[in-house]
């Protein structure tokens, strides 16, 4: 919600007055953020920690400057955005070719055991691609949202009676007899199997159009074909789920027909600083895993030190809860509207991601008295299915952990 | 400390390829119910049930795990306490069946050498896409002298029963105790109770 103050990021967010007035005052000083000519991107992160309005497509805006996808010199936004936008294009172009679509392929071929033969990497890429279409299928399902059609399908791909429909590869990793068929001389096609085996409800879309869901499943592989030392791992479509829908709702159509292009930047950039928790091999690096759980209990040993032991006296491991908290900033963990509000305050931290650590620790300060009167199985099945409390009041406990450990360094505690 | 109101707890785990139905099938044991809508398992998730077998009141904790690769450093340290394995396939899934012999390899790295097993074919309502037959199913596990069930949690088949078959042949094997000399998080050592029927 609306939060009627001005104060600095590290500050406490304070109880809105809801008033008409307060209202108006905090998106006109919003407005005046976004209007000059050079943003003053510590004076956005202060307006934007305290949560964006969810009107006007304030988010989707100052998501993409938050994330260094807009540069804070609005002169180049149009180039900018042309520019990226273009290049997604020429991306989606290339990687979404099927082999066999030419007819100069005559030495490759699906046997071909060429490292560089199309056919291989093709049906090395449908492993990733099934394990993606797995996920993006699971996308917060108590939301219609995914599962409806944009309003901005991309043609070739819905016209073309499924055939580019990245989840008709799904399943075909290897050359089945059933799905190739000889045309003439020498020319192979590939034709997908019968409709594959998903007991989901996330349907591709006919003909002409097609679902959100397969828009994401879209991004997250051409992701995954430009960071080939990465791949996709799972937990990353819960990253990109509520930016995508974040620029897909956006209200200024122009902005939400490119919501594609730019949500593929956008969620690029952020993993760009998250990547490492998906990376098995730097788990115990500093910018791993192992070490954002470390610092989440030593933010509590220092902050609540009877909780911390009790915690460690009962064997409740970071794995069971902070593993999943961090590795999707919270994403698991709350509804969406309450994630979008989360994250305005994480994108507006410029220590990323100091804030998520001390959002965490308030996070089990908040349950305290449930957790010191609960035993080993109570206590997992909690930090797994958080209880009800309110963004709000998380937030607030978050920042006044925060201001308390900042003033707590600098006096040299 | 809450009021024990078991006799013995159990700790189990769910493993296999991602996708395959492990939270699935746990949620139907847990809350039997259905559900297509199931998001992704993100590191490890956990649930409760108590059962009640030959006059005992046993608590089963069970631990599902993520499926992918990248989550094995953390799922893995579960496998050492574990006294009985679910390992699931999908009988629709050529691949996932084709890595239950991956996943037996994990389990030798890391379980207690004593720990039950059971392999499960999931979705077999779907038999219109079965690409994996169950006597392979009975064959791999026969091979490896594993209980072997097909399971659907869609259509309620099975699931009860490998609960519970899982859970008598971990029963079978403790010897009986008191109820009162039962810790919270019990680690039963059978392994100097019986002779190790295999060797190194």
């Amino acid at each position: 919600m609306l939060i009627g103050s001005n104060s600095g990021p590290q500050k406490i967010f304070q109880k809105s007055l809801f008033t008409m007035s307060s209202y108006d005052l905090r998106l006109k000083d919003l407005d005046q953020v976004l209007e000059s000519e050079v943003i003053d991107l510590s004076k956005l992160r202060e307006f934007c920690f305290n949560g964006i309005p969810d009107v006007k497509g304030y988010r989707s805006l100052c998501w993409r400057l938050l994330l260094n996808y807009l540069p804070c010199d609005r002169n180049k936004w149009d180039e900018q955005l042309d520019h990226h936008r273009k290049l997604y294009q020429q991306w989606l172009d290339e990687i979404l070719v099927t082999p066999g679509s030419f007819d100069n392929e005559e030495c490759d071929h699906p046997l071909s055991e060429d490292p560089n033969s199309k056919w291989n990497t093709f049906f090395k890429d449908n492993q990733a691609l099934t394990q993606i279409d797995k996920d993006v299928r699971r996308l917060h399902p108590e939301l219609s949202f995914f599962q409806q059609a944009t309003d901005y399908p991309l043609s070739n791909v819905v016209y073309s009676s499924g055939t580019k429909r990245l989840n008709r590869r799904v399943g075909m990793h290897f050359l089945n007899s059933a799905n190739v068929v000889r045309k003439g001389l020498g020319i192979v096609k590939i034709t997908p199997k019968a409709e594959q085996t998903s007991t989901s409800e996330f349907k591709p879309l006919e003909e002409g159009s097609e679902a959100h869901w397969e828009v994401v499943e879209r991004i997250l592989f051409v992701y995954c074909k430009l960071n080939p030392g990465q791949g996709y791992v799972q937990g990353m479509n819960e990253i990109i789920g509520p930016i995508y829908y974040c620029f897909a709702t956006d209200p200024i159509i122009k902005m939400k027909e490119h919501a594609e292009a730019d949500c593929f930047f956008v969620f690029t950039n952020l993993m760009s600083e998250i990547r490492d928790f998906f990376i098995k091999t730097l788990d115990e690096t500093d910018t791993g895993i192992v070490n954002m759980m470390r610092k989440v209990t030593e933010r509590l040993k220092e902050n609540d030190p009877v909780v911390q032991s009790y915690l460690v006296k009962n064997e409740i491991y970071p794995q069971y809860y902070s593993f999943r908290w961090l590795t999707l900033l919270l994403s698991q963990e709350f509804s969406l509207p309450e994630v979008l509000r989360i994250w305005d305050s994480l994108f507006s931290d410029s220590q990323r991601f100091s804030f998520l650590i001390d959002i965490c620790c308030a996070m089990i300060v908040l349950i305290r008295d449930q957790i010191l009167a609960g035993d080993f199985s109570t206590i997992v099945k909690l930090l797994q299915n958080y209880p009800n409390v309110e963004t709000r009041v998380i937030l607030n406990k978050a920042a006044e952990l925060s201001v308390k450990n900042r003033d707590e360094e600098s006096s040299g505690i | 400390m809450a009021k024990k109101t078991y006799d013995l707890l159990f700790k189990l785990l769910l493993i296999g390829d991602s996708g395959v139905g492990k939270t699935c099938i746990l949620f139907r044991f847990s809350d039997d119910a259905f559900t297509t809508t199931f998001i992704s398992t993100i590191g490890i998730d956990f649930k409760i049930k108590t059962v009640e077998l030959q006059g005992k009141k046993i608590k089963l904790q069970i631990w599902d795990t993520a499926g992918q690769e990248r989550f094995h450093t953390i799922t893995t340290s579960y496998y050492r306490g574990a006294m009985g394995i679910m390992l699931v396939y999908d009988i629709t899934n050529e691949k996932s069946f084709e890595n239950i012999v991956k996943w037996l390899r994990n389990i030798n790295e890391h379980a207690n050498e004593d720990v039950e097993k059971m392999i499960l074919g999931n979705k077999c309502d779907m038999d219109d896409k079965r690409v994996v037959s169950k006597s392979r199913g009975e064959g791999i596990a026969r091979e490896h002298n594993i209980s072997f069930l097909e399971t659907s949690a869609k259509a309620n088949i099975n699931i009860e029963k490998a609960f519970t078959d899982l859970t008598l042949s971990i029963l079978n094997k403790t010897p009986g105790r008191e109820p009162t000399d039962v810790p919270e998080k019990i680690n039963i050592d059978r392994k100097s109770d019986r002779l190790s029927n295999r060797c190194c």
